[in-house]
């Protein structure tokens, strides 16, 4: 644990003094008289008098266990104790009187702040520079309710919340193996944010869990509020537009990560939890996909992959093919289009990233309005954009059919992250296909796919299991196969580890031998 | 990074390498859906048919405007008459959906050669649409004809052609490419669809033609024009045509009239039909075997006979292979006398039967095809009578 530089504003002395006042005075001081923190001092004894103060932050504590394990025990305890030296108290207190679950003992200052602005309580004596510090942590917190972001038809309906505690909870009880470790880091310099890193220590690659920590080790900023905080340090390629980190709200689809090898990284005050390695095709892909029948799933996902091909190239093919490369139109579609086109006072291009700039604007406007506006967003938003922009001749009916197209396939994605990227390369994919047609959009797609193959997230190639292909990491990319043939895990991420049940894998062994 | 800067460098050097630079708005382009060519004065005349987008699209109610518009234009070449037009449309002309192309009937008289030199040369053509040649009228009157249903006469022309060459028979379509090939073709002449105007031709640019639901002007297939070196020579009767598909084996279904052993006629409908030519040297003296193998369902029966009877589906075929036969024979004749052009490939088929002897015929050839020998066999067989036996006039007669 690192040495808080608070503490050396104040004072350079971080050892507990023992003169109470004292050190209530330098506490004081050092939280600015703040009225969150509470102090409490008692004088108790039956056979000598002992001063003690308890101290906590209002808020971040259970009260009642404040009460009923602290206060309580040490009126009623000491009171009636017949001790007499001071230096026996700490350890009678620790050892046979507090009734909390963790207890322990403090020297510093460093560790009294972290241990109160964390929801603990401290209890110091007079003429002992030793004080107690007891679990109370209590603060608010939201109950476990519905995914907002990710929702299935078929599968569990809770999501993360904003506690480190309740998340990994949440893992736990769907992986009940005393292999699945969690590894705790505080980073921020003044947040002092809890994050932990949690593997299934006898799958995961241990290169990679020590790389996690390292990287989060590297970390130097003074605050973490959300888990992007650490993605945008931990992942590999700084300037890619494409997401390298995984995330995701819902309990089962990070269980299912690390039982594929993955590595989940939880950060405290955020309802998302990362996975790394993230690998493209998991952006593709949704817990949904595992409940269902596996036909049914290839299906979706072969959609999913064509509709990211859509969302990707669609204006662009239209702006290329109707300024470049008109005979590539069957003649009927071509005059109907050209119909259309009549009176359009823009190039094709211009008409283009009009429409798709007004669509952004309005996707982003609805996201960022209260609810109660929402609705009236998108009635603007339909009648501007879709009616009266092509009655009025300022673009043709086609392009509208194009946007709106392109809008419903990037919300196919299951994972947020990547339809943002498939956004904003779809404006530079436009611009090349309007100054050389086809050829241009080709070349963007070239460079893109290029970009992707040379992405590495944590050692494993980005575009894994297709380039590299690998043939038996197939049955889970772009189809699914039946579950009995997900035998094993995917090479490149659990290297140790690659068959997942032990039962299955011997029944196929036994056939084939009795064959 | 040198790796990097050097994929780079490639990449842009590439973008020079793109045929494809003009760049062009659909609203500043005029679709060329016909073209036609006629000779006025040992000058080209060029008529584009150029499609009216806005009078086509269903999205808007018709104005009542014509839906197509042509333009004319005379050069010494026929590059020049379509520069020259410029001066005339609207947009700059586009080819690329050109979907076919009008020879006028005195331009396929003095010979085609020359004014298809550009729409094969220029990139802009695409390659892939019909030729056809104007019958008694230029190609100018032909496109100026408005037809119902199909708004762009152009693909009414086209429509026709390949329907009526997949079920009738006495049509086929040619491409451009396939056109330039054979035309001088010094063995096999090639034969190109003829089209002729019905009714009045000044009639048929109104758009009155359109708002009748008979209209007074119609575009009609004759049949086959043969052309030799080029050079229209004359227009193949119906029946000349549909046995020139038979022999081609461009017969894909067609239908023919027999007559009844008791008076009366029955039609039966030709599903498959598969040609073999043979061509063989006896003593130096080339001999040509045409083989026919037709499959047929009975298709109409106008009078009395039994289709029960397994005689009867004998007498059937029987009489359908005579049929074939005799006016595929007297096509051959015909031809043979009247054109004196190998239309049919049999020059072609005795060069790969036996190329040594074919050269020592090959400069004669057109002579010798005038007394070529031709044999003639046709195997039919009847598969089918419909959904129905014996006919209505036999049950009718029978009581």
């Amino acid at each position: 644990m690192s040495i808080s530089k608070i503490t050396d504003t104040s004072q350079n002395h971080d050892e507990l003094y023992s003169s109470l006042s004292q050190n209530l005075k330098i506490i004081k001081n050092a939280l600015g008289n703040s009225d969150d923190l509470i102090i409490r001092e008692i004088t108790v004894g039956k056979a000598e008098k002992f001063a003690f103060a308890i101290i906590y932050v209002d808020g971040l504590t259970d009260k009642i266990s404040i009460s009923e394990s602290v206060i309580d025990k040490l009126m009623l305890e000491i009171e009636a104790s017949q001790e007499t030296e001071t230096d026996k108290i700490i350890p009678y207190l620790r050892d046979s009187c507090l009734t909390v679950g963790d207890v322990n003992d403090i020297f510093s200052f460093s560790t009294l702040y972290n241990s109160i602005l964390n929801g603990d309580t401290v209890i110091l004596l007079d003429e002992s520079s030793t004080g107690i510090v007891t679990s109370t942590k209590g603060a608010k917190d939201r109950a476990v309710m519905e995914p907002s972001t990710e929702s299935v038809i078929r599968g569990p309906r809770e999501s993360f919340t904003e506690t480190l505690r309740t998340n990994t909870a949440l893992i736990r009880r769907k992986i009940k193996s005393p292999n699945l470790w969690i590894k705790s880091r505080i980073v921020g310099e003044v947040t002092k944010t809890d994050v932990a890193v949690m593997y299934l220590n006898d799958i995961a690659n241990d290169k990679i869990v020590a790389e996690v920590l390292s990287r989060l080790d590297r970390i130097n900023i003074d605050g973490i509020l959300e888990g992007g905080y650490i993605e945008d340090f931990i992942q590999d390629s700084k300037f890619s537009i494409f997401p390298t980190v995984y995330n995701s709200e819902r309990p089962d689809v990070i269980a299912g990560e690390i039982l594929d090898g993955k590595i989940a990284i939880l950060v405290d005050g955020s309802p998302f939890v990362l996975i790394v390695p993230a690998l493209f095709t998991s952006f593709l892909q949704s817990a949904e996909d595992y409940y269902q029948h596996w036909m049914i799933s290839s299906l979706v996902r072969i959609l999913r992959f064509f509709g990211i091909s859509l969302a990707l190239v669609a204006p662009s093919l239209y702006v290329a093919i109707t300024t470049f490369h008109q005979e590539m139109l069957p003649t009927p579609m071509l005059i109907s289009v050209a119909s259309q086109r009549e009176g359009v006072p823009f190039p094709a291009v211009v008409e283009a990233l009009i429409m798709e700039v007004a669509f952004e604007v309005l996707r982003e406007a609805g996201l960022r309005m209260p609810r109660t506006i929402g609705p009236a967003v998108s009635i603007v938003g339909t009648l501007v954009i879709g009616q009266a922009a092509v009655e009025a001749g300022i673009v043709s009916a086609v392009m509208v059919i194009i946007v709106a197209l392109t809008a419903i396939c990037s919300f196919l994605f299951p994972a947020y992250g990547l339809s943002n990227t498939v956004r904003a390369l779809r404006f530079p994919l436009m611009i090349l296909a309007s100054i050389v047609g086809l050829f241009g959009v080709m070349l963007g797609l070239m460079i893109i796919i290029l970009h992707m193959c040379s992405i590495r997230t944590f050692g494993v190639p980005y575009l894994s299991p297709f380039g590299p292909l690998i043939l038996q990491d197939q049955k889970d990319a772009l189809v699914l196969f039946p579950r009995r043939a997900l035998l094993t895990r995917p090479r490149l991420i659990s290297k140790k580890n690659t068959v997942r049940g032990h039962k299955y894998f011997n029944t196929k062994k036994r056939n084939q031998s009795n064959m | 990074m040198s790796k990097f800067k050097a994929i780079c460098l490639l990449m842009i050097l590439s973008l020079l390498l793109s045929g494809c630079w003009s760049k062009r708005e659909l609203n500043e382009l005029a679709i060329v859906a016909a073209l036609g060519i006629d000779k006025v004065d040992n000058e080209f005349k060029i008529t584009v048919q150029v499609v009216i987008p806005g009078e086509i699209s269903s999205r808007q109610p018709s104005s009542g405007r014509s839906p197509v518009i042509t333009y004319h234009s005379t050069g010494a070449t026929v590059f020049e008459a379509i520069r020259k037009m410029t001066t005339v449309t609207a947009r700059k002309l586009y080819f690329a959906h050109l979907q076919i192309v009008v020879l006028g009937n005195k331009l396929a008289e003095e010979g085609i050669n020359e004014s298809l030199d550009l729409i094969s040369r220029d990139h802009e053509f695409r390659n892939d649409f019909e030729v056809i040649v104007a019958h008694e009228a230029t190609a100018d009157e032909v496109l100026n004809v408005l037809t119902p249903i199909e708004k762009v006469p152009a693909n009414k022309l086209l429509n026709s052609l390949k329907t009526s060459e997949k079920t009738w028979g006495t049509t086929e379509s040619i491409k451009i490419d396939d056109l330039i090939n054979t035309i001088n073709n010094k063995t096999t002449s090639v034969v190109i669809s003829a089209i002729e105007i019905e009714g009045n031709k000044s009639v048929g640019m109104e758009q009155t033609n359109v708002k009748r639901s008979k209209s007074p002007v119609l575009l009609k297939y004759k049949g086959l024009a043969a052309f030799k070196k080029g050079k229209l020579i004359g227009i193949l009767t119906e029946n000349e045509s549909k046995s020139l598909s038979f022999i081609r084996d461009k017969i894909q279904s067609t239908v023919e009239i027999i007559a009844c052993p008791k008076g009366d006629t029955l039609a039966t409908e030709i599903t498959h039909s598969k040609t073999k030519i043979k061509g063989k040297f006896e003593h130096g003296a080339p001999k040509i075997e045409v083989l026919i193998d037709v499959n047929q369902n009975v298709g109409e029966v106008l009078c009395e006979i039994d289709l029960t009877k397994e005689k009867s589906i004998h007498l059937i075929n029987k009489k359908t292979e005579e049929l074939i036969k005799k006016r595929i024979d007297e096509t051959i004749r015909s031809v043979q006398q009247n054109y004196r052009v190998d239309i049919f490939g049999f020059g072609e088929e005795l060069h790969r039967t036996n190329p040594k002897e074919w050269k020592k015929i090959k400069k004669d050839w057109l002579t010798i095809f005038q007394e070529l020998q031709v044999k003639v066999d046709v195997h039919v067989n009847t598969q089918g009578v419909g959904t129905m036996e014996n006919s209505l006039v036999s049950k009718t007669k029978g009581e």
